[in-house]
This record gives C-alpha cells, structure tokens and sequence, in this order.
C-alpha cells in the first residue's frame, strides 16, 4: 500500500487585491504518495505555483489543511515549522542562488550551525558529486551555465536530505537538452535516494519523461488527474489533450496529413483516424490483423512511437478503406483491445 | 615656504594653533566619524526594520511600517539648516552646550540616520526576492535570514550607500560648522567668506574634496571586493 506522504484537503487561497480578490487556488484536494515524481501542469497563472508553496507554507492556504510526512503543517509554531521545512527541498526557474557565495557555499548554506565543518566539506563534496559540479566547487554563480546553476540548486536543496523535493518550474529557463539532462537527474535522486518529488511545469513534456502521476491545473482547480499512462491514453479534458497533443505534435502532423491528395480526395467510405494505443495493444500487428480479419487496409500517413515509463504509447494517423460494413467491425474490434479511434474527419466537421 | 606664502597668505599663519585649518581638519573628521558610526547603526536599524515590516516582507506590520514610513521621509524633508536650529534646545540637553563638534552631533545624526535608512532600505530592495523564498524554503528564520542574506548578499550595495551617506553627511558637516560647530566650512564660512580671504576658502574646499575623493575611493575597493 502506497504511503501518502502530502495530504492537501480542500485548498483554498484567495489574495485579496484592493478592487477584487483573486482566486488562486480554488478547493484542491492533492495526495502525493512516497516515491512519487508528481507532475502538476498547467499555463501560467493557473495557479501552479501557489499550490505547490501551500506544501511547505511559503503560502498560507485561506481554508483547508496540510499534511506532510505525517504532520499538520498548519498546527506547527514558527520554529517547528522551520524545523519540518528541511525536510522538503525546492528548486526554483530561476535558481536562486546566493551570488555572493561560491557554489561549494551555497550547497553548505542549509547546514551550517547544525555540522561540523569537517562533516559540511563532506557533504559538500558528496552533493557536488552527486549532481555531477564537483570540478565548479570554488566557482561563484555567475560564472555558471544554467544547466551548472540548477544542478546547484538540486544539491543546495538535497543538503539537508528532505524526502520529498518541490519543483517548481524548475527547468522551464533551460534549453531543451538541459531540461532533459537535469530531468534525468531528478529521475535518477528519486531512483537512488526513494526522493519524492512534486514537480511543476507548463511543459507536458517534462512530465512526459519522469513523472509517474500527474495533475491538469486551470484557474486554480485540478481538471484532470491520474496515473501518466492513462491521462496519456485516454485524456477527457479539452485542456488535457492540447498539452498532450502539443507534446506530440499531433496537430501539426494532422495539418500535413490533411494536405495530402490521398486524404482531400477521401471516398466514402473510406475513413481518415487517428489510433491511439497503449502497452499491450502495441504488440498485436495491428495493421495486419485488420486486414486479414475484417478485410480493412490501413494506409499509415503519420506514426508516432513512445516509451511512457516503460511502455510503448503510439499514435496512427491512419486512412481506413473497406466496405461499410467491415469498418463498423473494425471499430468495434479496436474498441475491444483498448484502442481509442479518433475520427479526424467528423472532428472538422464539428468545428 | 615663502612660495606658499605668497599664494596662500592668509592660509600660513592660520595653519595651526587654537582655531586652527589643522584643528578644523580634525573636528570634520571627527564629526564625520561619529555621525556615520552613529548614523550607520541606527540607519541601518531603521532600514532593516523597514523592510522587514513592509507588506511582503518577513515580519510584515502595517502599523510599524506606516509610523516608520512617515518619520522618516519628514526627518529627510527638513532643510538640515532648519533642522539645526530645531534641534538647538535637545542639543544644549544632551551635550549642554550649543557650539563645538560634539554639540554638532546631535543635528549631524539626526539629519543623517533617517538618509541612511532609506538608502539601506533601497540597497535591500536589491536583494532578489527569490533567494530569501530559498531561504524561508530551507527552515531559515527572520534573524538567520537578515543575518546570512540579506547582510551577505546585499553588501556590497550597502557599501555603496554607506559611502554616498558619508559623503553627504560630510556636507552637512560643513553647515553645522558654519552655525558653531566648528571644522573646515566653519574655517571656509566664519574666516574666509567673512573677511574676504579667498585663499582660505579654497583650501577648505580642497581639503575637504580630499576627504571625500578618499572615502570614496576605499568604498570602491570594499565594494569590488564584495561584488561577484
């Protein structure tokens, strides 16, 4: 049984402005449990940030209460709160390093008064190592990359060893093959160290590659929530498929596709769709089997393969032809072995 | 030496001696030194205080902040001129005496502590609000957080302002000594303005130049030194 390791209950945060007040989070229940890497994806504004900030009270939640790691938060005094927030690191978009110190003194910052020197140079040295800086120990932060701050960052907030590591947009002032490279460390600390890591982004493909779970936000309110693979498979909010399809570029490849004399020139009834499909269903040739049981040739114009924590996640677009009849069997046999048909042509004429 | 005589003639004989430019040199000095090491306390106080209880800040407090606020732009409001004279009666209070550089002190930190707090406040303000969240994030308290980034990280800003109130307040040196207070614009006012003797004037001016080339140069140095 999975341990829950945050427990937020009915959040609710309202900034009060002088003309009106804004509703920032709005009745947010949030469980992360231990081992978690927890995605929360949302545009700015969306009220990502004040969410994640409730977890260790940099933000007071109005209404609601929080649990982390067994306490409530909101029932601890000044000094014991202070106390529990060691044992939540954070990593913030733009670093925030202390510019006036090396980089071997902004991973001590958190430990000293409570170590000994010679254990803090100990630490020091194994965090560097660990996130991969050991060489950059005596450099200031302005002579680093971004990539090079952030890993300071990931060892500043691991200097304390928390169990559960907030990011909070962590690699979105990154270019994209540093996001990926620090994405990997993250994934590799919750790996190695059994760290629990909440994770805010508006980039799904940072959730993509480490999340396990993951939390749609709109205006304050989580739309969507489950485990990757089926907000992945089968998404139900609008908001949910546009930050998916724009990870897979879907749209854009739809727009191709649909330029195509093969597709402008569709003859009923023939049908142009798109096939999405998870894990096991992958295994099966799919393409072979429709035509030699229901007679149906799949003419692949796009496809699109990846590997969602471990498993294979495909999309087809496809132009389906056969007769009527062999068609409305196709579908009801896709539907049986768990693959959502997407009918692109009845979607333009929705629209 | 005869030289000097020549160019300087009403300077020589003033050198040294009771009321002397030498004597001047040092009650500047000291007046200076006093109001920054008081001032610099008190100011930077003040300056802390107020952006601790600002809105947003780590020890938020309306009340305090407001009384604060205001105190502090009146006090810069007052022409020090003024300010000397209104003070006159705390003055003989304190130091029971109107005239001499340690009576000066008491306008002198007055007019410049409250300068200083906002400056302080100002040099703070540089201080990216993010590194105190990591801070607060990490289980740093209020005092730990002052102490070890605020102090820390906005050092060599906090030269740079210190450096600027020195040097104002080595103007208003200047004006308290042409009321009494002694030290070189006592000299430049009360001896060469009033009797016409140029050459008194300007070696005030240039001693006092001197002065404030050379706190500003040091600064400098700290603060390059601080600054990464």
């Amino acid at each position: 049984m999975a341990e829950a390791i945050i427990t937020l209950n009915q959040i609710d945060v309202l900034f009060k402005e002088k003309a009106r007040s804004v509703h920032a989070v709005d009745h947010v229940d949030l469980t992360v449990n231990r081992g978690d890497v927890y995605g929360i994806v949302g545009y700015s504004g969306a009220g990502k940030s004040t969410l994640v900030r409730v977890i260790n009270l940099l933000q007071r939640p109005t209404t609601g209460s929080v649990t982390v790691l067994g306490q409530d938060m909101l029932a601890l005094d000044a000094k014991a709160l202070r106390g529990e927030r060691k044992r939540i690191g954070m990593i913030f978009q733009h670093f925030n390093l202390m510019n006036s110190r090396t980089v071997a003194e902004n991973v001590a910052f958190p430990l000293r008064g409570h170590k000994s020197k010679a254990e803090i140079a100990a630490k020091v040295e194994e965090l560097l190592e660990l996130v991969g800086l050991a060489d950059r120990a005596t450099a200031y932060p302005a002579e680093l990359s971004g990539g090079q701050k952030q890993r300071v960052g990931i060892a500043r907030a691991l200097a304390s060893d928390p169990e559960i590591l907030i990011s909070d947009e962590a690699t979105s002032a990154l270019d994209p093959k540093t996001t990926s490279a620090i994405l990997d460390l993250l994934k590799s600390l919750n790996e190695k160290l059994g760290l629990t890591i909440v994770l805010i982004t508006h980039e799904m493909e940072a959730v993509k590659q480490i999340c396990n779970k993951v939390a749609v936000m709109d205006a304050g309110r989580i739309i969507e929530r489950g485990n990757l693979l089926d907000i992945f498979a089968k998404p139900e909010q609008k908001l949910t498929k546009d930050f998916i399809d724009t990870t897979l570029q879907l749209d854009a490849a739809v727009a191709a596709v649909k330029q195509q004399p093969a597709v402008a020139n569709l003859k009923s009834p023939d049908r142009l769709v798109r096939l999405t499909y998870l894990g096991a269903s992958t295994d099966q040739p799919l393409v072979a089997t429709l035509y030699k049981d229901f007679n149906v040739t799949a003419n692949i114009l796009f496809g699109d393969i990846q590997i969602l924590q471990g498993t294979p996640f495909g999309n087809l677009i496809v132009v389906l032809s056969g007769t009527a009849a062999d068609l409305e069997r196709t579908f009801a046999y896709l539907a049986q072995n768990d693959v959502t048909v997407l009918d692109l042509n009845a979607k333009e004429d929705a629209q | 030496m005869s030289f000097l005589n020549k160019i300087l003639p009403n300077v020589m004989p003033l050198w040294s001696g009771d009321g002397g430019i030498l004597q001047a040199i040092w009650q500047t000095v000291y007046m200076t030194f006093w109001t920054a090491v008081v001032s610099g306390i008190l100011g930077l106080f003040l300056g802390f205080l107020l952006i601790l209880t600002d809105e947003g800040g780590l020890l938020p407090n309306r009340p305090v902040y407001f009384i604060l606020d205001k105190v502090v732009n009146i006090f810069r409001s007052i022409p020090f001129i003024i300010l000397l004279a209104v003070v006159y009666p705390l003055t003989r209070l304190l130091v029971h005496t109107g005239i001499g550089p340690t009576a000066a002190l008491v306008p002198l930190i007055l007019g410049t502590a409250p300068f200083f707090a906002r400056q302080v406040q100002n040099a703070l303000l540089t201080v990216d609000p993010g590194v105190i969240e990591a801070a607060q994030a990490m289980g740093l308290g209020p005092w730990q957080i002052v102490f070890r980034v605020y102090l820390r990280e906005g050092a060599s800003e906090l030269v740079r302002v210190g450096v600027l109130t020195i040097i104002s307040a080595i103007g208003l040196t200047a004006m308290a000594g042409a009321v009494g207070g002694g030290g070189l614009g006592n000299i430049a006012i009360a001896i060469g303005y009033q009797r016409y003797q140029n050459d008194v004037i300007w070696t005030a001016m240039i001693l006092m130049l001197i002065l404030v080339f050379l706190i500003q140069f040091i600064g400098d140095i700290i603060a390059r030194k601080l600054h990464h």
